[in-house]
C-alpha cells in the first residue's frame, strides 16, 4: 500500500474523511496512534490482551469512521473511547493484572530499571493502589485512567466517553476519594 | 499525590514498536479489504502534499507579489522562504518571485485530477522516479533523509523552502493541482531536478492515486 506524503502530515479529521473514499489512508491513523494506545491497553490489561484490543479498536473505528465528528482534529478521544468499551469487555483480564500487581508490586510488562529505592517505593505504593483500582466501578476507573495513563484532558475524556464535563469531574473526585480511603486502610497481610 | 502515584504505575512500559503492532495492523488491513485486495503502484511515486485551507501564522519580512496576488513569498532571517498560495494563478509570477529570493524554480499549476506526465526531468535524489513506497515508515524515512523533502515542507495553505538543502544549479520543480474541495486548496508535488539538467514542459495527464 502506498501512503502519500500528504497523509503523514494531515490532521486526524482530514485523514478520516479521506479514508471514506480511500480506505487505505486509515492505516496512517493506526500508525500514528497505535503505539501509545497499545501502551495504554498494556497498562490496563497486560501484554497478552493488548494486540487484540488494539486491533478490535481500530477495526471498530474503521467501520464507524463515517460518523466521525470532523470538527475534532485530534482523534485520540474517539479512539480511546472505543478502546474503553473494548477494555470493558475484558474485566477478568484487568482484575488478573491488578492481582499480579498485588502479588509482585510491578507490572508484568514493565522494563526493569530505575533506582533500587524507587523500586521499593513503587512496590509499596503499587500494591495498595492496585487493590484500590480493583474496587472502583468500571465507569470511575475509565475516567481516572484516561486522565492518569492516557493523559487525556477532562474535556477529551468527556468526548471519549460521551458524558458531560461535570460527570468527568465527579467521577474523578469519587475515584480519588475511594482510593484515598483504601490506601488509608493499610495493607492487609498477604 | 494519588495521580502522581498512579502515573508511575507501569510508566516504564514503552510505547509499542512496529513489531508489537504488526499483528494488529495486519488484522486492520485484512478487515479493510475483505478480499485481500492489494493495490500495486507502478511508475514513479506521486509524492504530494496538501495545502489545507486554514491560514498559517507567518510574519513576512519581505513580501513578494502584488496586493491582490494569488501568492505571497516571505523570507525569514534564517533564509527560509514561506510561500502562501491562495489561488493557482500566475505560475510565471511565482517563479519570478522565487528567483528574486534566490531559488531557481519551475512552477506548474494543474486542473483537478491532473498531473504532469513523467519523466520531465532527472531527479536529484530518489524522490522522483524511484520505486514505489509501501509503508508509512518507509515514507517517513524518505521524508527524513531525502534532500528534496528537506528542501520543502508543506504547512497549512502554505509551504516552506529551505534553500540550504538546494545545491547550486538544481531546479526546484513544483507541480500543483487543484485540491477540489474547500479543505484542501491544492495538492503539491515538489522535487529537486539534478543540477544543470533541463526540466521539460509539463504535459498534463490524469493523476494516478
Amino acid at each position: 500500500m502506498t501512503i502519500p506524503r500528504e497523509v503523514v502530515e494531515l490532521d486526524d479529521a482530514t485523514l478520516i474523511e479521506r479514508s471514506l473514499n480511500e480506505p487505505e489512508v486509515f492505516a496512517a491513523l493506526f500508525d500514528r496512534h497505535a503505539p501509545l494506545l497499545h501502551r495504554y491497553v498494556t497498562r490496563r490489561l497486560g501484554t497478552g490482551e493488548a494486540e487484540d484490543v488494539v486491533a478490535d479498536t481500530f477495526l471498530a473505528a474503521f467501520q464507524r469512521r463515517g460518523d466521525y465528528d470532523r470538527g475534532r482534529p485530534d482523534a485520540r478521544p474517539w479512539l480511546y473511547g472505543i478502546a474503553s468499551n473494548v477494555i470493558g469487555k475484558r474485566r477478568r483480564a484487568e482484575m488478573n493484572l491488578y492481582r499480579a500487581y498485588i502479588r509482585s508490586g510491578v507490572h508484568p510488562a514493565e522494563i526493569p530499571g530505575g533506582q533500587v529505592e524507587d523500586g521499593i517505593n513503587t512496590l509499596a505504593v503499587n500494591r495498595p493502589l492496585a487493590r484500590a483500582l480493583m474496587r472502583l466501578t468500571r465507569a470511575d476507573r475509565d475516567v481516572l485512567l484516561l486522565v492518569a495513563w492516557a493523559e487525556l484532558s477532562y474535556q477529551e475524556v468527556a468526548d471519549a466517553l460521551a458524558i458531560p464535563l461535570g460527570t468527568v469531574a465527579s467521577r474523578l473526585n469519587r475515584a480519588r476519594h475511594q482510593i484515598r480511603q483504601t490506601l488509608g486502610e493499610g495493607e492487609p497481610a498477604e | 499525590m494519588i495521580m502522581d502515584a498512579l502515573k508511575t504505575m507501569g510508566e516504564r512500559i514503552p510505547p509499542a514498536t512496529p513489531e508489537d503492532l504488526a499483528g494488529a495492523r495486519r488484522r486492520l488491513l485484512d478487515g479493510m479489504h475483505p478480499r485481500a485486495r492489494r493495490r500495486v503502484v507502478t511508475g514513479p511515486r506521486l509524492l504530494v502534499a496538501a495545502g489545507v485551507a486554514a491560514a498559517a501564522a507567518v510574519t513576512p519580512l519581505i513580501v513578494g507579489g502584488t496586493g491582490t496576488s494569488a501568492y505571497a513569498v516571505s523570507k525569514s532571517p534564517d533564509g527560509t522562504l514561506t510561500v502562501t498560495l491562495t489561488e493557482l494563478r500566475d505560475p510565471e509570477g511565482l517563479e519570478a518571485e522565487l528567483h528574486k529570493a534566490g531559488v531557481k524554480a519551475d512552477v506548474t499549476f494543474l486542473p483537478p485530477g491532473k498531473a504532469c506526465g513523467v519523466p520531465r526531468f532527472v531527479g536529484a535524489d530518489a524522490s522522483y522516479g524511484g520505486p514505489p513506497v509501501d509503508s508509512v515508515e518507509e515514507m517517513r524515512e524518505h521524508v527524513n533523509t531525502l534532500r528534496s523533502f528537506k528542501a520543502i515542507r508543506p504547512s497549512s495553505g502554505a509551504f516552506q523552502i529551505f534553500p540550504e538543502y538546494i545545491k547550486r544549479g538544481e531546479t526546484l520543480v513544483l507541480e500543483f493541482s487543484d485540491g477540489e474541495n474547500a479543505q484542501v486548496l491544492w495538492r503539491m508535488g515538489a522535487w529537486l531536478a539534478k543540477a544543470d539538467t533541463p526540466v521539460e514542459p509539463c504535459k498534463p495527464v490524469p493523476r494516478l492515486g
